[in-house]
């Protein structure tokens, strides 16, 4: 037994050296497994400009987001568009669809009971809902001067006659400021209108 | 992952640095990111404003003489043109044809740009209210029959809307339509 052997049963704290895969014979193994002096494979993820991107759309999102939601419009209603168009208002919306029609959602009258009548006419469940909606407005609002305005949301292919008497029976129910809702259509030259 | 080293640890102490836990934030950034795109209002609603012209309630102030302003009236019953003809009161002072020409654009709906431009340059000479200040629009009336489908309407609405005016409302002041809209019940 030579002294080197026994110097390790004298001293039994002794500075630990590199053992780490020394039992692999092969060397050019042992190498590749720890490395060999070759660049390292683990990589660190840059995740702070990623972090940065994420933050920008919550931003953005947060800017555009509407807390009111989309405007309902009627599912059977399908809006033209317009591009010399004003923002849109807070007004009682009454759609007309090929056979209804409806007031923020209540039926108010029948579409095809003008086109039968092939007249303008004032649609008297539609007078009677706007003016009762007007008298309560007044009621809540005392002193406020009413500002008469209704949105129309009309399908592309409902005929002028309907479109008219609407008009004509929201303007006697105390509503003189109809607008009708249209797409946003941009401008040929870029921008939205 | 990311962290913070400020150096120090040695001498027995315990190592300052930190990892800050950012797996669990950037979830957090991407849960976020998805709800306010579900909720996002994409399309974007917007009107047209038109006015009955009706009279509104009993004033007890007199009411002034209204003197007889100019009126664009647009025939639309046409198949080929539509004439535009101003007037002051019933007295026609002038018509134009204007070819009816539609640029169409999406699925059967269409423009007359032709109608605008006409619409617009009439404005310029014969229109009354350019006044940023002037509370009165210059008014337009819609002649059209009772089987023309909306989307026309909306069209021609949109081409007479082309010409534009300042309108001061308070201390803003913004380009409006300067035309307002209206239809003839005939």
């Amino acid at each position: 037994m030579s002294n080197k052997a026994l110097s390790r049963f004298h001293q039994p704290i002794s500075v630990p050296g590199r053992r780490l895969l020394h039992h692999v014979a092969l060397e050019f193994v042992q190498k590749k497994v720890t490395g060999g002096g070759h660049r390292s494979v683990n990589q660190e993820l840059p995740l702070v400009p990623f972090i940065d991107f994420l933050l920008c759309i919550v931003l953005f999102l947060l800017a555009s987001f509407s807390a009111t939601g989309e405007l309902p419009v009627d599912k059977n209603v399908k809006l033209p568009s317009a591009q010399n168009v004003m923002d849109m208002v807070e007004a009682p919306m009454v759609a007309i669809t090929g056979t209804q029609i409806l007031v923020d959602g209540i039926p108010a009258g029948s579409t095809r009971a003008i086109e039968e009548a092939n007249r303008l006419q004032r649609v008297d469940e539609l007078f009677n809902v706007l003016k009762s909606k007007r008298e309560l407005w007044k009621q809540i609002n005392p002193g406020k001067p009413f500002a008469g305005v209704c949105v129309l949301q009309v399908d592309k292919r409902v005929t002028a006659l309907v479109v008219k008497s609407v008009f004509q029976t929201a303007a006697f129910a105390g509503y003189p400021q109809v607008s009708f809702m249209t797409k946003r259509l941009g401008k040929p030259g870029g921008g939205a209108g | 992952m990311a962290g913070i080293d400020v150096g120090g640890g040695h001498g027995g102490r315990r190592s300052v640095n930190q990892e800050l836990p950012l797996v669990p934030f950037i979830d957090f950034l991407l849960c976020l990111v998805m709800f306010l795109l579900v909720t996002a209002v994409w399309s974007q609603m917007a009107r047209l404003n038109a006015d009955a012209q009706v009279p509104g309630p009993p004033n007890e102030q007199p009411v002034e003489e209204q003197k007889k302003e100019k009126t664009l009236h647009v025939e639309m019953r046409g198949d080929r043109k539509f004439d535009l003809v101003w007037k002051e009161g019933t007295t026609v002072v002038n018509t134009i044809e204007v070819p009816k020409k539609q640029v169409p654009f999406g699925e059967g709906e269409y423009t007359y740009p032709d109608l605008a431009k006409k619409v617009e340059d009439e404005w310029k000479q014969n229109g009354s209210h350019r006044a940023a200040t002037d509370k009165k629009f210059d008014q337009a009336v819609l002649h059209t029959d009772n089987t023309t489908p909306f989307a026309d309407i909306v069209a021609v609405i949109d081409a007479i809307y082309t010409p534009k005016r300042d309108f001061k409302a308070g201390n803003q002041q913004e380009p409006v339509p300067a035309f307002n809209v209206t239809f003839s019940v005939n």
